[in-house]
């Protein structure tokens, strides 16, 4: 069992003097170079696929994305090679299927999202209910013994958290949505999710590379003075935190957090001043009071904090900072394919200077991730071609070893080997 | 003498209304179709204004702006947009960026 007990949980807890050297902190993960094989091997990602995406909870999207009966969004799970379609029932209540025709097979939805009564699948007409339950079948009375409440779609179990919405593809789970998230959650209870919910952008990306390459950008700040050197890094290194080193971090025994350092004598460019007057942004929310976060975010209560990350085991990350959140997903397509999306989220925006505000966040932050998106297919270019076996990391690319060993847990390629 | 297109106090910014655009693809794409000059000169057109634009534009619900009102407030988003490209970058796209076309935006 691995350290499952997070370190500062309050106001009151010290700070962590370790913060320059994690290794120490987790021994039982080491400090060899991790593998390359995981990020190329068509093999690795058969297993991945088997042994983690079919197995746990995987998030599709917030509450808000269906706020009414009959608003429906699909998830195109193209690692487990399905699609699944979550809407919200009559009822209120969030019911989610594989999008497959009972009849012959058909996607019943083909679009990404939208609003309806009823699923009519556009082949020969079968007609399901927001439950699922099969309802007409045109010309029934030429078909034999068809036991009609046998063919609903096929049902794909579905919890909430914090008004996010998880599916897992075994329709009863071992393990409930609750259990899984435990080691890790608790600390973002009471977050303002829902009120920073009202204003949602997201973007997506087809990127030609193994969705760990591209996931493990983000889960280090060793990149920002050179990859971001242009963008953000002003913003989150100074002299005296020069490579964002981490101000603390907990690793669980599938997910983790960390929080961000935030450089407090940062000088806004001229509309990015202009914008802060307005509202917050991931890049400057520095001196707001932090009454407002939950004892979990920011647990050693630095003032010079920028932004925490919860990495929820496998592809979906939060980032909450001070007024704004945003999150990743990375859908893995194939050993060298990810569907990578981003999301970025803002209270209503009540007058233009508000909107004008998110809008310059939501560039910025967008531009920020074009920085990021080129490192990722030419690494995975040259990773295959075999001319390295390993890479190695250091203590601020922790988290990157500690999604390397959770994922080889699942996967055991290396065990016994 | 075309039909004026912004309220009165701000037809100063007239030749600006090319960048006068609804959505994020709109307002990404005329910037990385820009040259660095005529995105500075809006730059600076605009930031010199937007001390009067945003009051006059928070006189209105944002539901309900009149038309010239939400042309003004489009080139707002617009100097959103063109920002990064003159404070960090120093040109139209992203130093040795991903290709934006990619990041498909499925918001407005
Ligand atoms: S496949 Fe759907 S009705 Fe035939
Ligand atoms: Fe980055």
């Amino acid at each position: 069992m691995k350290d499952r007990q997070p370190t500062g949980t309050g106001e009151n807890a010290a700070p962590d003097q370790s913060n320059d050297r994690w290794n120490d902190k987790y021994p039982h993960l080491g400090t060899a170079p991790i593998p390359i094989e995981p990020y190329i091997s068509r093999e690795y990602f058969a297993l991945e696929r088997e042994r983690i995406f079919r197995n746990v909870w995987l998030n599709v999207g917030r509450i808000e994305d269906i706020p009414h009966p009959g608003d429906y969004v699909v998830a195109a799970l193209t690692v487990c090679r399905t699609s699944v379609v979550v809407v919200r029932g009559k009822g209120g209540q969030i019911h989610a299927f594989h999008n497959m025709c009972s009849h012959r097979g058909n996607k019943v939805v083909w679009d990404n999202a939208g609003r309806c009564r009823n699923f009519t699948c556009k082949f020969h007409g079968w007609s399901y209910g927001l439950d699922g339950r099969l309802t007409f079948i045109p010309d029934e009375q030429r078909f034999c013994g068809l036991q009609k409440d046998k063919l609903g779609l096929t049902p794909v179990a579905v919890d909430t958290w914090a008004g996010f919405i998880f599916i897992h593809l075994d329709p009863n789970p071992v393990e409930t949505l609750r259990t899984y998230l435990a080691e890790v959650v608790p600390g973002l209870e009471g977050y303002p999710f829902s009120e920073l919910s009202a204003t949602r952008f997201c973007w997506r990306t087809e990127i030609k590379a193994n969705w760990k390459v591209a996931q493990d950008a983000f889960q280090e700040g060793y990149h920002f003075p050179v990859r971001h050197k242009a963008s953000a890094a002003a913003a989150f290194t100074s002299e005296t935190n020069p490579y964002c080193h981490f101000l603390s971090l907990d690793l669980y025994e599938r997910h983790r957090r960390t929080s961000s350092y935030g450089n407090l004598d940062y000088t806004p460019t001229p509309v990015a001043g202009m914008a802060y007057q307005f509202g917050s942004s991931v890049v400057v929310e520095r001196g707001l009071a932090m009454d407002n976060l939950p004892a979990g975010v920011n647990p050693t209560r630095r003032p010079d904090w920028s932004i925490d990350v919860f990495w929820i085991f496998p592809n979906f990350s939060i980032f909450p900072s001070n007024g704004t959140y945003l999150t990743h997903h990375f859908w893995p397509v194939s050993a060298d394919r990810t569907i990578w999306e981003t999301r970025t989220y803002f209270p209503k925006a009540e007058n233009a200077g508000q909107k004008f505000s998110q809008e310059y966040s939501k560039v910025l932050l967008r531009d920020i991730l074009m920085e990021d998106g080129t490192t990722l297919e030419h690494m995975q270019d040259v990773l295959a071609s075999g001319a390295k076996t390993h890479m190695p990391l250091q203590h601020q690319e922790i988290c990157v070893r500690h999604a390397y060993n959770v994922v080889e847990d699942y996967v055991g390629f290396y065990a016994g080997r | 003498m075309p039909e004026a297109r912004l309220p009165e106090q701000f037809r100063d910014l007239e030749q600006w209304i090319g960048w006068s655009l609804e959505t994020e693809g709109e307002r990404s794409d005329r910037r990385q179709a820009s040259a660095m000059e005529d995105i500075t000169a809006f730059y600076e057109a605009m930031l010199a204004r937007m001390e009067e634009v945003l009051p006059y534009l928070e006189q209105f619900s944002l539901e309900e702006l009149p038309d010239d009102a939400k042309r003004l407030f489009y080139l707002t988003l617009s100097l959103a947009e063109v920002a990064p490209a003159v404070e960090q970058f120093g040109q139209p796209s992203v130093v040795d960026g991903y290709d934006i076309k990619r990041f498909v935006a499925s918001h407005r």
